[in-house]
């Protein structure tokens, strides 16, 4: 059984949000601020001037965490939120009954209300459309300037995701939470 | 339309012993200014939730003032305002005519009917709250999430109706010993529907704030004493103050009550203020700090919903009941005040600590204005509200029999 996750040398980052027109594109995500399943985390400068340090200025580009211990799964009282084929967080658009709860129990900001359906979509890492016409990339992956992202399987040793992981050190947002999040941050 | 409901009044009338069958009594009352100005308000609102629902479904959540960041706003707060009111005059009601204190049982069937009011009026919120309320009843039912605080929220509430429902129509019908057990179930089922309404926010792991036992057992403490104001408010409008000696025993006892209730509820504020704020977590304690310095909190909550009647009840040693129906509106803002706190500051954190943008400003607390539409529904509840305990007050014995 497949587990995907995302790992991000996220120091790469140029804040170019080539991936979030990309996924935009792909996945048919309505246009307008608040519409997003992923976006880019701009981190302030350290240091008052004219000691500031520019090695501060990183960019997070974050989007669903697709959390192994998912709150936003539990919550749901339909079971419209539910683990899908590798691991992947889904919404089921037809089960979904817009109660928001889903949107308050994540931890991520990373849901937001589609308006043609009227029901909580997020990142899906693509498995409703790349995926399934058989790509291997997510939308964002492919679109990376500078190949901030790996997308791929967490249980097989060989995949370049476990290979980088294995020999890089890297983080996972808000851990304390016990969510398990599967989107790894390089150091 | 009038006759239908006459033929269905008068159907109704070979069980339950009724006061008037006849529609056009209820458009007759004593026209004192009071009772017109209440006549008044209450149409106003009742328009104004028509044109908020028909923005509703006009336009759907965009007639609200909720975003991504702050998606339940004053349409929750509103429900659980309602369903709070119901579980309090529930419990006070049980403690009358369940458990056979009998200085308090005089109010139990007036209770109840407050509670199965206020239960429809938070259930008429919600509706305009869910996105899809049919597909609820469908995949609540064929499609169950079983650890969703929402979902068992769902069916302990309609339980709940049921039983009261149930406890009600025998209350009517003076059989007591049916309206006890029925009592039972519905208090039982009615503390585990609203402590698990509680447990919709203690659950959220992603909200320091609100995780936690804190909810689950301060909505049953905030229920009764939301049930005592509502004695106070139902009986001091019915008697325009004047009292008879039975219902002043009544009264006094009920603030007595009240007066432990708040004591406590004010040692629970200020411990759950204190763990909030201590050792600094940096999520919990700044939204703490900011909860602390609010108008809302300090006006609504402490002052009117807690402080002021307490003082009335401690100052007077619970003699003052008719102070204390004053009190007790104040009260009612208060706890409106709670609720809407409540939903508010659970998400007043935001969950995105960084910019999205090169310009814009780091994330600073979450805001929310409910917009024109939320308050006209809001507003229009409370009018739905007074309408069904006035429809159920003239032409039902609300009064418990003097066996
Ligand atoms: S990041 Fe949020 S939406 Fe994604 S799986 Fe975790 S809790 Fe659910
Ligand atoms: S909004 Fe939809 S997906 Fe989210 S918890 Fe409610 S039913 Fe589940």
């Amino acid at each position: 059984m497949a587990r995907y996750g995302m790992a991000l040398d996220y120091k790469n980052c140029i804040n170019c949000k080539a991936c979030e027109v990309a996924c935009k594109e792909e996945n048919g995500v309505q246009l307008g601020a608040d519409k997003h399943r992923i976006w880019v985390g701009v981190k302030d400068v350290e240091g008052l001037w004219p000691n500031i340090s520019i090695a501060s200025s990183t960019f997070e580009p974050s989007q669903c965490q697709q959390c192994e211990n998912a709150p936003c799964q539990e919550v749901c009282p339909t079971q419209a939120t539910h683990y899908a084929k590798g691991g992947i967080v889904m919404v089921d658009a037809d089960k979904c009954i817009l109660c928001s709860y889903c949107m308050e129990a994540c931890p991520y900001d990373a849901r937001y209300v589609k308006e043609d359906t009227m029901t909580v979509d997020k990142c899906t890492f693509c498995s409703d459309t790349r995926l399934l016409r058989g790509e291997t990339t997510t939308a964002c992956q492919a679109t990376c300037p500078t190949k901030v992202r790996t997308f791929g399987d967490l249980d097989d040793p060989n995949s370049e995701i476990s290979q980088l992981l294995s020999h890089r050190q890297h983080f996972t947002l808000k851990t304390h939470l016990g969510t398990k999040p599967k989107l790894f941050y390089m150091i | 339309m009038f006759v239908l409901a006459e033929k269905i009044m008068k159907q109704v009338e070979r069980f339950i012993p009724m006061r008037h069958t006849d529609i056009r009594e209820l458009f007759k009352f004593e026209k004192t200014p009071l009772n017109i100005l209440v006549a008044f308000t209450t149409f106003v609102f009742l328009i104004l939730f028509v044109i908020g629902a028909t923005n509703y479904f006009i336009y759907g959540h965009h007639a609200y003032g909720v975003t991504r960041e702050h998606p339940w706003g004053l349409m929750i707060a509103m429900y659980i305002f309602f369903v709070v009111s119901s579980t309090g005059l529930c419990i006070m009601s049980a403690i009358g005519h369940v458990f056979e204190v009998k200085v308090l049982e005089p109010f139990a069937k007036r209770a109840i009917h407050g509670a199965l009011v206020t239960l429809l009026s938070g259930f008429v919120v919600i509706f305009l709250e869910i996105g899809h309320p049919f597909r609820m009843m469908i995949y609540n039912t064929i499609s169950p999430g079983l650890t969703s605080a929402i979902w068992g929220m769902g069916v302990l509430y309609s339980l709940y109706l049921i039983f009261i429902v149930i406890e009600f129509f025998f209350l009517l019908r003076h059989d007591h010993k049916w309206a006890k057990r029925f009592g039972i179930f519905g208090l039982v089922v009615g503390v585990a529907a609203h402590s698990n309404l509680g447990a919709v926010f203690g659950f959220l792991v992603a909200r320091p704030v609100a995780n936690g036992i804190y909810y689950p057992l301060y909505f049953i403490l905030s229920a009764m004493v939301t049930g005592c104001y509502l004695i106070f408010l139902m009986y001091g409008f019915k008697y325009k103050l004047e009292f008879p000696t039975e219902m002043q025993k009544t009264l006094v006892a009920t603030a007595k009550i009240l007066g432990l209730l708040l004591a406590i509820l004010l040692f629970f504020e200020i411990w759950r203020m204190l763990t909030a704020i201590y050792g600094g977590m940096e999520d919990r304690a700044v939204t703490a700090l900011h909860i602390l310095k609010s108008a809302p909190f300090l006006v609504g909550e402490i002052l009117l919903g807690i402080v002021i009647p307490f003082l009335v009840i401690l100052l007077s040693n619970g003699k003052a009941i008719k102070t204390m129906v004053f009190a007790s509106l104040g009260g009612m803002v208060g706890i409106f005040f709670m609720r809407y706190d409540l939903v508010h500051d659970t998400q007043l954190y935001p969950m995105q600590t960084l910019k999205l943008t090169e310009y814009q400003l780091p994330p600073s607390f979450i805001e929310y204005t409910p917009s024109m539409n939320e308050i006209f529904i809001a507003l229009g509840a409370v009018g739905i509200a007074i309408t069904l305990y006035y429809i159920g007050d003239k032409i039902l014995y609300l009064e418990t029999d003097p066996d």
